[in-house]
Formats: structure tokens, sequence, C-alpha cells
């Protein structure tokens, strides 16, 4: 089976241009194309039914960091209001 | 295997058209959701990317969308067939409802995406095609260059608008 090698290849791929990329505004896309590959890897890594609860769980919660970090760089609350 | 690997890169063309044309459809492109997606918006532009197209990265980035719904109903149909596609649209319900999206992208691709993705099961393929598929697809928008992939989105948003 190549599709977990090609996702662990894809998430480290991923997780360097994040590290290399200066911006914080284009790093996010880097890691959230790293997070597709980890919830991706955790399905096919789990063999159980609740892999898909680990794997939604997963995402949505860095999805979620994701939104607070790009929040916050963005000015956070006080800039909404 | 290379039988294994023209199947992925089948499924990564199939998930990438699906989920752009649903986010596009969404009107992701137009606008930022959260402030954060303009931010990002903002950064992909001046690095030279486009603005739109950078719009829709920030949404992506910043809530579960239509790209994501084709990943957990990937991953849900590998686990328990259309059921589990399904349950994994009400996850990504959850999940667009805990990031304040205000739009149903990602709960409308997870539906589509998990008839799409069985019935392509019954045509020889496997769902890990499909995981693996929108693995790729997500990296060709979000992972290999910013500049490129914002204005092709631009371009294919304009058919929208």
């Amino acid at each position: 089976m190549i599709a977990l090698p090609l996702l662990g290849a894809i998430a480290v791929f991923a997780a360097l241009r994040a590290v290399f990329e200066r911006k914080t505004g284009r790093k996010l896309p880097y890691l959230n194309a790293m997070n597709f590959a980890i919830a991706g890897s955790l399905v096919l890594l789990l063999d159980h039914p609740l892999a898909l609860v680990a794997a939604a769980a997963y995402f949505v919660g860095s999805t979620l960091e994701s939104n607070a970090i790009a929040s916050t760089y963005a000015g956070g609350i006080l800039k909404d209001e | 295997m290379l039988n294994e690997l023209i199947h992925i890169l089948a499924a990564a063309i199939i998930s990438w058209a699906l989920f752009v044309t649903i986010d596009i459809l969404f009107r992701l492109p137009e606008a930022g959701g959260v402030s954060g997606a303009s931010a990002i918006a903002e950064d992909i532009t001046k690095g030279g990317g486009s603005l739109h197209g950078g719009t829709m990265m920030g949404n992506i980035v910043c809530s579960p969308d239509a790209s994501a719904g084709t990943l957990l109903a990937a991953c849900g149909v590998y686990v328990a067939g259309i059921p589990g596609g399904l349950a994994a649209a009400v996850l990504v319900y959850i999940g667009n409802r805990i990031c304040h999206d205000p739009g149903y992208a990602g709960t409308t691709g997870a539906v589509i995406a998990t008839f799409v993705v069985y019935g392509f099961t019954l045509a020889g393929f496997a769902a890990s095609d499909f995981i693996a598929g929108t693995v790729v697809a997500i990296l060709a928008i979000q992972g290999i260059s910013h500049v490129h992939a914002s204005a092709l989105l631009t371009r294919l948003s304009r058919w929208r608008s």
C-alpha cells in the first residue's frame, strides 16, 4: 500500500515548508496541508471504526487552532469591533 | 503498486475538481469568513499571489470546507461505507459550527463526496485512494505555490461572479 507512505511524505514536506516560511499568514496553509495528511494517515493506521472520530477530532481541533492563530494574527477581537 | 498510484492520481484530480467547485459555489473566494482568513489572504497577496484565491485559501485554513469534507467523507467510507461517510458529514457540520463558519460548504462537500467516493469504490477504486488523493489535491492548492494556486483559484472563481 503506497497511500500511507505517500501521506507521510506529504506531511513531512508540508511541515518543512511551514518551518522555512517566514510569514505567519503563509505558514498556515502549509500546516493545513500537513493536517490533512496526518488526519488521513490516522485512519489508515488505526484499523478501528473509531479511527474516523479520531481523525475528525484531530482535524477539527487543528482547524480551530489555525482559526485562533489566524484571528489573533489579524489583530484579535479588538479589530473586529 | 503502479495501479494504486494511477488510482490515487485519478482520485486527486476528481476530488480537486469536486471541492474547488463546491467551495466556489459557496462563494469562499469572495470574502474572508473570519478576520484570520483575510489576514492570510493579505499575506498571500503581498507574496505575489492573487486576492480572491488567497481569500479562498484563508477560508480553507480557518474552517473545515469542502476539501475537509471530502477527506473525512473518504475516511468515513473507508471505515464504514456510506453510513461512515454520512457520519463524517455530521462531524464536519459540528466542526463548522465550532469554527463559527456561516456557510455549509464543508457539510455539503462531505455528503456529495460520500456518494462520489462510494460510487468509485464500486468501479474498482479503494476508499484509501481517495484519502491519499484528497491530500495530494489539497497539497496542490495549499502546499506547493501560493502564488500560482491563488491565481488559478481567482481565475476559476470569476465564472461564479
